[in-house]
């Protein structure tokens, strides 16, 4: 052997291409563990993922009634919080000084209200056939034809005084009868994503027919929907726009929301958190290659960078167990999930974020181990 | 000028709270072709001192140079360089990544070295085609005998073509037909216009030796017989760190052992009175005073012999 035919020696560079071989093996090597924490980790991400849905479904929901209901303006009593919320009666016929006021070109009274149907609900709706089929939903008396009347994608709009437009969350079918208080409705057609309240569906029924439900037959209404451009609002009310109507819908479950939304951070948390578990056992049991390796002069950035790597494989492999499992997991959700393509984008973002934060202690203790502990008869 | 220079090198390290100093001003120089050996008991430095030219640790005092270029004192970077270009290390244990196969585990050191993917394959193939392991290139350490995992870490040393081979108990965990090998390899090693210091307590690699250094504290023969002293009070028998030649028995006054805590301050381990004795580990396994014995008061003591102390242990009493 001469060491004149070997090849040059080459400085070192900071290229980090050797590690990923050494965290691919190493991966390889504790396959199962890493298995474990991949399906652990992945069943997280799935919960979260729904969970993410769900808190969406909050601000959705919310999106998609106030713009169904196609008002330019909300004219509500004046100190009233708006119609949802805090609503405040008031006659229906008032509406005619609203029509009077410049810019409006249409307006029209509702009635916002609640309601206990019974009989739509089927079995998939709820988690047992042998829950009881009647449910809470919201109610909204318009005027038919009017502003308010929301545009179905099944049957007909509102127009007798038996009738009533539901939203399909209620798996209602055109021609179905439901009840309504006791008092029985033909459904006439179906919109979808109506609902509020964390996925309680709307019913739109007449005004006429609401005030007999809920107000003993009085003539009353929450609020005028207006369109147009009304360059006042009328005396006794209030205009408001349709960011503040959501902002009011919105407002009973902003607390339920934001509650959520810690959920769904503190289950990125605990994926983080058996990620990190995993990565740490393995950066523990590996302290004497990584000493081996610094001694023979691997820097110690690489030995980081390459835990990091695992740590970041394990995220991305979870993420995709994830996708998996959030379809069925969702399934079983009596509330509803709403989940945009960016929410999908978002998690493999998240699992190199998760993984990263998930590394660094493990990374850190691989980076800080002492080479001279190679020396000696471990192993 | 030598390749490998190590002059007055102190290490001094904290141990269990206490201060160690494994080495104190030790000097070596060896030039290419030359295979050293380091014999000695265990704890008597010589994996210090090669963790030391390994640059692993940075010693108290003293210089290290390999091929004129000095170690000590070198920043994080130079060292990891140094580490890759300048010298190669044998583990005792073989120390082989595990979930790597005998050629991954050499790629990898290439591949830090700098050398590209082909390169780095090449290389290793053609290190363990050497050791004659052409045929194990895809086995991972488990799956391979002693022998054949320490000529892979022999093989790895070799990966970025070091002037320096350092081994630290090469044979330790070989049977007597797994060693014939490596022995050979080693020597092949120096042959090849390296340097190789090998630390061991292993006999059988003596023959292949150019020099043996005896790291084990060396007692003057002339010291070895037995001395009455009297002591005043603070008056120091022996220091910590000194060879140990003779075992004492206290004929009057007090004796305290001291140790040097890691903090400067002393620690008193031991009182030893009239009566008792004290100071045989040193001579009995040949290895320097783990404590500094002094006079507590004036005191008279009797210093014998291992040989005659061993005559007369099963009269004498022991120290607590």
């Amino acid at each position: 052997m001469n060491s004149s035919e070997v090849l040059e020696r080459k400085s070192p560079t900071g290229f980090i291409g050797p590690i990923w071989l050494a965290s691919i093996r190493d991966l390889q090597w504790r396959s199962r563990r890493f298995l474990l924490a991949v399906l652990a980790t992945g069943v997280v991400f799935g919960l979260a993922l729904m969970i993410s849905g769900v808190a969406n479904s909050f601000s959705v929901e919310v999106q998609n009634t106030v713009g169904a209901l196609g008002a330019r303006s909300w004219f509500v009593p004046t100190g009233s919080l708006g119609p949802f919320s805090v609503a405040a009666p008031f006659p229906s016929h008032e509406v005619a000084a609203i029509r009077q006021v410049p810019g409006v070109t249409a307006a029209n009274p509702i009635l916002v209200s609640r309601a206990l149907t019974r009989g739509a609900i089927t079995s998939s709706h709820v988690m047992s056939a042998s829950v009881s089929s009647e449910q809470a939903v919201n109610l909204i008396g318009v005027v038919p034809g009017g502003v308010g009347s929301p545009r179905v994608i099944e049957g007909r709009p509102v127009r007798q005084q038996d009738s009533a437009v539901v939203d399909e969350s209620l798996h209602a079918k055109v021609g179905q009868e439901i009840s309504l208080n006791g008092v029985k409705f033909k459904v006439a057609g179906l919109v979808s994503g109506v609902t509020y309240f964390a996925g309680q569906p709307v019913v739109f029924v007449t005004l006429g027919a609401a005030d007999r439900l809920t107000a003993d037959g009085k003539p009353l209404a929450t609020a005028v929907l207006v369109k147009g451009t009304p360059t006042r609002a009328a005396i006794g009310f209030t205009a408001l726009t349709d960011a503040q109507v959501r902002t009011d819908l919105g407002r009973p479950t902003v607390q339920a929301a934001q509650t959520i939304r810690l959920i769904e951070y503190l289950l990125w948390l605990v994926a983080a958190g058996i990620i990190g578990a995993i990565v740490y056992l393995s950066a523990l049991e590996r302290s004497l290659d990584f000493a081996v390796l610094k001694a023979v002069g691997t820097p110690s950035s690489h030995l980081f960078i390459g835990l990091v790597i695992e740590a970041v494989l394990i995220a991305l492999g979870a993420a995709i167990v994830g996708f998996l499992v959030e379809i069925p997991m969702s399934g079983t959700s009596q509330m509803a999930v709403r989940l945009a393509p960016s929410n999908y984008l978002a998690v493999p973002i998240v699992a190199i974020i998760v993984g990263v934060v998930a590394s660094i202690l493990p990374a850190r203790r691989a980076a800080l181990v002492d080479p001279a502990i190679a020396f000696g008869g471990g192993k | 000028m030598n390749l490998l220079e190590v002059s007055d090198l102190t290490v001094e390290y904290s141990s269990g709270g206490y201060k160690v100093r494994p080495l104190n001003g030790f000097n070596l120089h060896m030039d290419k072709r030359e295979l050293t050996v380091l014999l000695g008991a265990s704890g008597c430095g010589k994996s210090t001192l090669l963790s030391a030219i390994a640059g692993l640790l940075r010693p108290l005092s003293g210089s290290i140079r390999v091929g004129g270029s000095e170690v000590v004192g070198l920043g994080n970077k130079e060292l990891t360089r140094y580490r890759q270009t300048s010298v190669g290390v044998v583990f005792q244990a073989f120390n082989l990544i595990p979930s790597l196969s005998a050629r991954e585990n050499i790629e990898l050191i290439c591949r830090t070295g700098g050398q590209s993917r082909i390169e780095a394959r090449q290389r290793a193939e053609h290190l363990l085609e050497i050791m004659d392991l052409g045929d194990r290139m895809d086995h991972r350490p488990g799956a391979m005998s002693g022998g054949q995992q320490q000529r892979v870490a022999i093989a790895r040393s070799l990966a970025l073509n070091p002037p320096v081979i350092l081994a630290d108990e090469p044979t330790a965990h070989l049977d007597y037909i797994q060693v014939e090998g490596v022995l050979k390899t080693l020597r092949d090693l120096a042959d090849a216009d390296r340097t190789v210091l090998i630390a061991t307590h292993d006999e059988r690699l003596l023959p292949l030796a150019d020099r043996v250094i005896e790291l084990s504290p060396r007692v003057a023969p002339a010291t070895m017989v037995e001395e009455h002293r009297m002591l005043e009070d603070g008056e120091v028998l022996f220091a910590q760190g000194d060879p140990g030649a003779l075992v004492y028995t206290v004929e009057s006054g007090l004796i305290q052992l001291v140790r040097h805590r890691d903090d400067a301050a002393e620690e008193v381990i031991s009182e030893v009175a009239q009566g008792a004795y004290f100071g045989e580990l040193a001579p009995m396994f040949g290895l320097a005073r783990s404590a500094t014995a002094r006079a507590a008061g004036p005191t008279v003591v009797t210093g014998i012999p291992l040989t005659e102390f061993r005559t007369h242990m099963r009269t004498a009493t022991k120290a607590p």
